[in-house]
């Protein structure tokens, strides 16, 4: 028990308090630990976990072909990958390159692994996205209540404004289309449609009065024209959120490391 | 007008293999028959470029890959433009990785820009010192001494036996950074540990999901402008003056984007007639 329980928490208590006061101590030989040496510990750890996950990986998938577990087609097929790739990486080099830079050198049956098989089985699965953002952006883009208009909105506006067919959309057909829209709303909510038709009909005369007196600018008045509209979007409504988010976050961290440290914290050793 | 609304609820119920096969069909058209719409560079856009020109020649700058080949459309034409600005300027690159997968990207690029155009010298315009396991701790490892991290480059070289490497100790040695990130560790990573600590200036090109979280630290100055997905991308061929992958990809991007656009404007329509009728009914 002490061992498995005493030991490892007081390990992660010791390194995470001089790791913590490190920044707050003028001392080299705590500097020099927590600058160098933590980080190359961290590092020869990194290359262990690489191994233990690998393994672990193994395990899991060979277990799952062993006793014929829903999917275990698939599980071959990893299981195959992982043999492949590792008398690729340790034992089949392909060319007379050095251990090592086999990996990345032209020729190499592990370079030849990484353009044929994996390469393209990569780009093929990102590449789904597309179609998925565009059906569920299909089916749940919803304008439900103002919240959803809000977003459905803003999404609209980086879609369009983000690519150059943003920029050929004239400020003056954005404005036309609000009088339009808002021509909708004004009958939903008066149901006249003489109040209506003179409502669009005035909007329309002053956008077209408007453009006449200006030259029809395609980027004036800014704020109508999409590329601007993205850009103010991304530069403060988005910066606010993204702030407050990650605010939060490293709050949480300093939380969670402080119960690590304190040995509130025992996930790590499974409890 | 009730045919019209059976129309639109006709659409609202379509079956998604259509919508694949519209997408299908609206992208992979423009990439055959590019229309060569405008491309405008964005001030962040034109923060990068600006940043890496008024460099001193022959500055010694970092170029970090961390993206892999899902995400190559989007990063790589970056990576590709950024390499040929700085062989343009005559700066020494350095070439590290956080993703294993980078070191592959970092390759083929270098084989395009380096080797292909330029006819750079290997070791002495350019190194790529390859990857490393560790995430934020091969930054600090970076941060604190390149060469306790670093004993060979890619090619099983030693560090002391490359001619460029020779004064380069620790991260504050660079002149400028710039990461090509698809996510962690990446950008975010080399502004925490590397950039904001040390005061080197540095840039980044992420993927346009990234962009909302990576902007904060450009508008706070931490960062020196973003390049944002593929329009930054984009962006950046069109500033370096090399038309690239990324600007014929945005045709496709732009239709794609007004297609999408238009299925959530039908898919609104049917849901208002639906939602009238069954207030009727």
């Amino acid at each position: 028990m002490l061992w498995k329980r005493q030991i490892p928490i007081l390990i992660v208590a010791v390194i995470g308090s001089i790791t913590l006061f490190g920044w707050f101590i003028n001392e080299p030989s705590i500097k020099v630990f927590v600058e160098d040496d933590a980080t190359q510990w961290y590092n020869i750890l990194a290359s262990f976990a690489a191994i233990l996950g690998a393994l672990n990986l193994i395990k899991i998938q060979v277990q799952k072909v062993l006793y014929q577990k829903p999917g275990w087609g698939y599980s071959s097929i990893a299981v195959f990958g992982f043999v492949f790739s590792i008398i690729a990486g340790f034992f089949i080099k392909g060319v007379d390159v050095e251990w090592g830079a086999h990996v990345s050198s032209e020729g190499t049956l592990f370079k030849w692994m990484f353009d044929y098989i994996f390469s393209p089985m990569s780009a093929t699965m990102f590449s789904l996205l597309a179609f998925f953002v565009a059906s569920a952006s299909y089916r749940a883009f919803r304008i439900r209540n103002f919240e959803a208009t809000l977003l459905l909105v803003s999404g609209i506006i980086i879609m369009i404004g983000r690519v150059p067919v943003g920029g050929v959309i004239s400020s003056w057909f954005v404005m036309y289309l609000i009088v339009l829209c808002a021509g909708i709303y004004v009958n939903s909510w008066k149901k006249d449609l003489k109040i209506t038709f003179v409502f669009v009909l005035v909007g329309i005369s002053l956008v077209t009065i408007g453009g006449v007196l200006m030259g029809w600018p395609i980027d004036q008045p800014g704020v109508f024209y999409l590329p601007s509209i993205q850009e103010w979007i991304y530069y403060y409504p988005n910066v606010a959120g993204a702030r407050a988010i990650m605010i939060g976050i490293g709050l949480g961290i300093f939380a969670t490391s402080i119960r690590y440290i304190l040995g509130i914290e025992r996930s790590y050793i499974g409890e | 007008m009730s045919k019209l609304e059976d129309i639109l609820l006709k659409i609202g119920s379509v079956d998604r293999r259509w919508i694949f096969i519209i997408i299908a069909i609206v992208v992979i058209i423009p990439l055959l028959v590019p229309i060569g719409m405008p491309i405008r560079a964005t001030d962040t856009s034109k923060a990068v470029y600006d940043a890496i020109e008024d460099l001193p020649k022959g500055s010694k700058f970092l170029l970090s890959l961390e993206y892999s080949p899902s995400t190559k459309p989007e990063n790589h034409p970056m990576a590709i433009s950024i390499l040929r600005h700085l062989f343009r300027n005559d700066h020494k690159v350095y070439i590290t990785c956080l993703w294993p997968d980078g070191q592959f990207m970092a390759q083929d690029a270098l084989s395009q820009v380096a080797e292909g155009e330029f006819n750079k010298v290997y070791g002495e315009d350019y190194v790529l010192l390859g990857y490393r396991p560790g995430a934020e701790a091969v930054v600090k490892g970076i941060v604190s001494n390149i060469r306790k991290l670093y004993s060979v480059d890619s090619k099983q070289t030693k560090i002391d036996e490359i001619p460029m490497m020779d004064g380069i100790t620790k991260f504050k040695d660079f002149a400028f950074l710039f990461s090509v990130s698809s996510g962690y560790p990446g950008t975010i990573e080399w502004v925490q540990y590397a950039a904001d600590p040390t005061g080197v200036p540095m840039s980044s090109g992420v993927t346009s999901i990234q962009v909302n979280e990576v902007m904060p630290y450009v508008q706070s100055g931490q960062m020196v402008g973003l390049l944002a997905g593929m329009p930054g991308a984009a962006e950046y061929e069109s500033l370096v003056g090399e038309k690239g992958s990324a600007t014929s990809g945005m045709d496709a991007q732009s239709i794609a984007h007004l297609v999408i656009v238009l299925f959530i404007v039908l898919g609104n329509a049917a849901y208002f007639i639906e939602r009238k009728r069954s207030r009727k009914y």
